[in-house]
């Protein structure tokens, strides 16, 4: 395990409400099917990302296996792990915080999926899978920084896995399935090109932040920073108070979370709200659903409010609205007012 | 194998066991919303695999993966040879394995398992998916054994490929070829056989990804096409079961637990039904004549038809086929494999009167009978009314001006039009070479000498750091009986290096040269060639092209926009783009070549389009002399540079007199010349006709 680095820490980020938010709200429900930020440079995005680490609770995984599998859902086990629990083995578990794993954008896609073992193949003529980035993010968060410069290919395999939550290998002689199910949270900058509609779609929520404009704000942000490089450590003892409320929130939200209805009236303004504003697909209806009581659980409310929907909608719908390409990003939040006011 | 299942009810039999995401519990395939025509062609397909196989095109989220998935619980048993690699029927035809046994008088052991859906992923190599040397047996026990891939597994099931669009051409190669034959022939590492593999392809694609390669599209039996619903009801529905089975999918597999078992039920019925159906000559009448008035190429879809028209009886509990029965499978069958009648012979259109500079050698264009006029000659007779006067007596004027080298159109007026509408853009025959280039994209295919294209096959090569590591163990397997070992188990030499052949897509750097003078703003001209260059944009946008933008008006020409990847910039502009002034044809033409000069110097592997979109009426010279033949010439110089492809398009109207001046300056530049009307894509069967006529 790397050395633990003191990251800036989340809640002391000023303003960038709606990016922070649509970041817990993944963290609360992880089946949310992540994030994309999009935005200028310099905006605490990549700060924000690697700030979550903080707040993200723990898990119980099976020591040793390089996917963290989950101890207790033998059905998804992955294939190292089967193989011991089929020998009459027992797996051994430990307890780890969730983990955020970096794809950079010069990755390779033997590195990305997984690759034959070179050491093993040589020394003992067998063949073994070394697993990739993929197998390292199962249960946890993947983070692709600048992902719209992320080499075609590797998209694709990575949106194949992203679907499907299982990362299927045949390639060098290997055929190795694992689990990979990960939160996927990519940032870019829409000026140096755009996703593909697909790899978009895939994103369960969008979020659009500028720099801040407030003055007061942007001399804040300079302060803090500038404390927190003179002295991590005491900065984030400082916050600390913050962090640990933010995280019992979050732990609350996820003990609430199955609790959390949905009226039909509410499921059917989604719907509503999904055909007025052209929406191809039902992953958009699918996903604000999620995010509107992801979002109650956070406000510890056990009951969807319209206000939620209008919340989820603002997130979920920007980068599915587009119908032709060219059409600027984003969603008419009046119109999304007048549907949501009936 | 006794694994005890901590959270799973105990009656999941169901489920198949196999590694993969069958242990993923999928959502039931009854519990799937609307989407009928869809979930039938799937079920066809169950009750009679000779139909071929489906494609389902449809937007993103309609769950097209999820029914496919889902089908596989559905899938009856059959009877198999008990551990034979690839799955032989009983009955035959049997496999080299299976045969051997039969012959040393062997009975074969029978037993029976469930269809198989096999997933092929988008990364999948050669090796797997043909199949390939078993390393562990050679390198143990120095035999050559056969590691079965993909395609074995696939034998009398079904191969799924998910984004099929998306898959590699060299990985579409190799099942095409399996799938037309019905055989998998590994020749490969020593290793020298073949067995059957016969599979139903099943694929989803996303249409706005791109479309499918022409000779994959007609291998697919049937075809859907897939919406979203636009009522609330159903997507209420949708919702609503999503949401239920995400919480509790196991409780909410067992709640359908009943409509699945029935599903299956029919689906065995109908396969034993089948068998006693015949279709009346009657029937097999209507369907060639559907397929005749289809338009269809080649017989394909009457059989096809015929088969699925008997599935469809069979499914729906008769023994008998009917009209209905033919209609519903025309539909399914012919919908990819639809044409437009055939042309008649096009008359003799529009005469061009040339510039006397004009050469004929490489003309592209084979369907416009063009012949050079003298010059002067009266311009051939046209229908057009009135209404076109005022068209025809613009490009009169233009004449005159790019003659006497005067200002006279409309100097100071200058306007915005708007963008006119997109269409799809035709197949641009690009020149391919065999240099190796860097860079991404997707479209023209390259090899590529980074490590960082796709790992597609391995070559014997000694001196790569490139290493491929499998193929390079598997090259050493048969001899590591005979090798000497110190502290390896594999022992490797020199020869047996193989490195990896790495392949991608490229993008092209697509430079436009914009006319944007006072003569394109007659007529609606302006409008349709910001459409035209709407639809190269988004034909660049999907095929990851770099794109620069210089438009000339006035007295100069200017660089809008720097090499650049957004596209989307590019198009701001474009709307922006104001048109008036003069035509400094000549200085736009130099700036653009200017652009892709110092992209070429930057990198070498560029792949530069210069498309030219003008009426050609050049009448601003750069240095002073003559502005027509400044740029012609100058046409020629960036012809010579071999490494630059042009594109002109002409958007000049089809008026009274054309001067066919941008058809001078095309052939100046050696390029493609395009009318604006011919750049539209024909349709889907147009272009696999094209494809399969060279």
């Amino acid at each position: 395990m790397k050395a633990e680095q003191t990251t800036f820490p989340f809640s002391a980020i000023v303003g960038q409400d709606k990016m922070k938010k649509a970041l817990l709200l993944n963290i609360i429900n992880p089946k949310l099917g992540g994030v994309l930020v999009r935005g200028e440079k310099g905006t605490a995005k990549s700060t924000a990302v690697r700030a979550m680490a903080n707040l993200l609770p723990e898990i119980e995984v099976v020591a040793d296996c390089p996917c963290g599998c989950d101890a207790y859902r033998t059905m998804q086990l992955c294939p190292m792990c089967s193989k011991i629990v089929a020998q009459g083995g027992e797996l051994t578990t430990t307890c780890r915080k969730i983990r955020v794993v970096d794809l950079p954008v010069g990755s390779t896609e033997d590195r990305v999926l997984g690759t034959l073992d070179l050491e093993k193949a040589i020394k003992e003529g067998e063949k073994h899978f070394e697993p990739g980035i993929l197998a390292e993010a199962h249960r946890g968060i993947l983070y692709v920084d600048e992902v719209n410069l992320l080499d075609d290919h590797i998209v694709d395999v990575l949106l194949d896995a992203a679907a499907m939550g299982v990362n299927a290998v045949e390639r060098e002689g290997i055929s190795f399935t694992h689990p990979a199910e990960f939160v996927l949270v990519g940032t870019m900058n829409p000026e140096e090109g755009e996703l593909r509609p697909q790899l978009l779609d895939r994103f369960g929520l969008c979020v659009q932040i500028e720099g801040l404009s407030d003055l007061d704000q942007r001399v804040e942000v300079v302060k803090r920073r500038a404390a927190f490089e003179e002295n991590p450590e005491g900065f984030f003892e400082q916050w600390r108070p913050e962090e640990e409320k933010l995280s019992k929130q979050i732990v609350a939200a996820k003990e609430l979370l199955p609790r959390v209805t949905a009226s039909d009236d509410i499921l059917k303004l989604i719907a509503e709200i999904a055909i007025d504003m052209q929406v191809d697909g039902h992953r958009a209806d699918i996903v604000m659903m999620k995010a509107a009581k992801a979002l109650a659980a956070f406000d510890g409310r056990s009951e969807v409010v319209r206000e939620d929907i209008l919340e989820a909608s603002e997130m979920g719908l920007p980068h599915r609205m587009r119908k032709k390409p060219f059409q600027k990003i984003g969603v008419e939040t009046e119109k999304l007012k007048r549907i949501v006011a009936g | 194998m006794s694994i005890a299942f901590a959270n799973r009810p105990e009656n999941n039999d169901t489920l198949v066991m196999t590694w993969g995401w069958e242990r993923w519990p999928v959502y039931p395939f009854s519990a799937i919303v609307g989407q009928d025509q869809m979930k039938k062609a799937l079920l066809l397909n169950a009750v009679c695999p000779s139909i071929g196989g489906l494609l389902i095109r449809g937007d993103k989220g309609t769950a097209k993966s999820t029914a496919v998935r889902a089908l596989a619980s559905l899938l009856p048993e059959i009877e198999v040879v008990d551990d034979c690699p690839f799955g032989c029927n009983p009955r035959g035809p049997l496999c080299l394995l299976c045969r051997e046994r039969v012959q040393k008088g062997h009975k074969l052991l029978v037993t029976r398992r469930k269809i198989r859906v096999v997933d092929l992923p988008l990364g999948a190599t050669e090796d797997r998916v043909t199949g390939t040397i078993d390393l562990e047996q050679a390198v143990k026990e120095g035999t050559k054994a056969l590691q079965p891939g993909l395609l074995a597994s696939a034998h009398r099931g079904i191969l799924y490929i998910d984004e099929v669009n998306l898959l590699h051409d060299h990985i579409v190669d190799i099942i095409l070829d399996a799938s037309a034959m019905g055989v998998n022939i590994v020749e490969r590492e020593g290793i020298s056989l073949s067995h059957p593999s016969e599979f139903i392809l099943v694929g989803t694609m996303n249409p706005e990804e791109g479309e499918l390669r022409p000779q994959l599209l007609d291998r697919f039996g049937l075809c859907v096409e897939m919406g979203t619903p636009w009522q609330v009801e159903p997507r209420l529905q949708v919702l609503k079961r999503r949401e239920q089975f995400d919480e509790n999918p196991w409780s909410f597999l067992e709640a359908c637990g009943p409509q699945q078992e029935d599903l299956a039920k029919t689906i065995i019925e109908a396969r034993k039904r089948i068998l006693q159906i015949s279709v009346s000559e009657e029937m097999i009448r209507l369907c060639s004549q559907l397929s005749q008035e289809a338009f269809v190429a080649g017989h394909r879809a009457d059989i096809t038809m015929r088969k699925t028209a008997r599935a469809i009886a069979a499914l729906g509990g008769r023994v008998d086929v009917r009209e209905e029965d033919v209609h519903e499978a025309a539909e399914l069958v012919l919908l990819h494999r639809m044409r437009k009648p055939p042309p008649p012979p096009p008359p003799p259109e529009h005469q061009h009167e040339h510039d006397h500079i004009h050469d004929h050698e490489d003309e592209p264009e084979k369907d416009h009978s063009e012949q050079d006029e003298p010059q002067g000659s009266p311009p051939p007779s046209s229908e057009k009314g009135t209404s076109e006067q005022d068209e025809a007596e613009q490009p009169d004027r233009d004449e005159k001006d790019s003659q006497d080298n005067r200002s006279s159109i409309r100097p100071g007026i200058e306007m915005v039009f708007p963008v006119g509408s997109p269409f799809q853009v035709r197949n641009l025959p690009m020149k391919t070479d065999r240099l190796l280039r860097k860079g991404s994209g997707r479209r023209t295919r390259s090899r590529t000498m980074l490590k960082t294209g796709r790992y597609v096959r391995s070559r014997q090569d000694e001196n790569s750091t490139d290493l491929a590591l499998d193929a390079t163990l598997r090259a050493a397997a048969p001899y590591q009986t005979r090798r000497k070992k110190v502290g390896v188990a594999v022992a490797i030499e020199k020869s047996d290096l193989r490195k990896k052949v790495r392949e991608k897509r490229i993008g092209n750097l697509i430079v436009f040269v914009v006319d944007a003078s006072g003569s394109m703003g007659a007529g609606k001209r302006m409008i349709e060639t910001k459409g035209a260059v709407l639809s190269l944009l988004l034909d660049a946008y999907q095929k990851r092209d770099k794109v620069a933008m210089v438009a000339f008006r006035g007295k100069d020409a200017d660089v809008l926009l720097p090499p650049t990847n957004s596209v989307e910039l590019t198009y701001k502009l474009l709307e922006e783009l104001p048109t008036g002034g003069r035509t400094p044809l000549a200085h736009g033409l130099a700036l653009g070549y200017q652009i892709v000069d110092s992209q070429l110097r930057k990198d070498p592997y560029t792949y530069p389009i210069l498309v030219l979109i003008s009426d050609g009426k050049g009448n601003v010279s750069l240095s002073g002399g003559k502005a027509l033949p400044e740029a012609v010439e100058l046409a020629k110089n960036i012809g010579e540079d071999g490494r630059i492809s042009t594109v002109v398009i002409d958007v000049e109207k089809p008026g009274l007199i054309s001067f066919g001046l941008a058809h001078a300056i095309a052939s100046s530049l050696g390029g493609l010349y395009f009318k604006i009307e011919d750049l539209k894509a024909e349709t889907l069967v147009d272009v696999l006709k094209q494809e399969v006529l060279i």
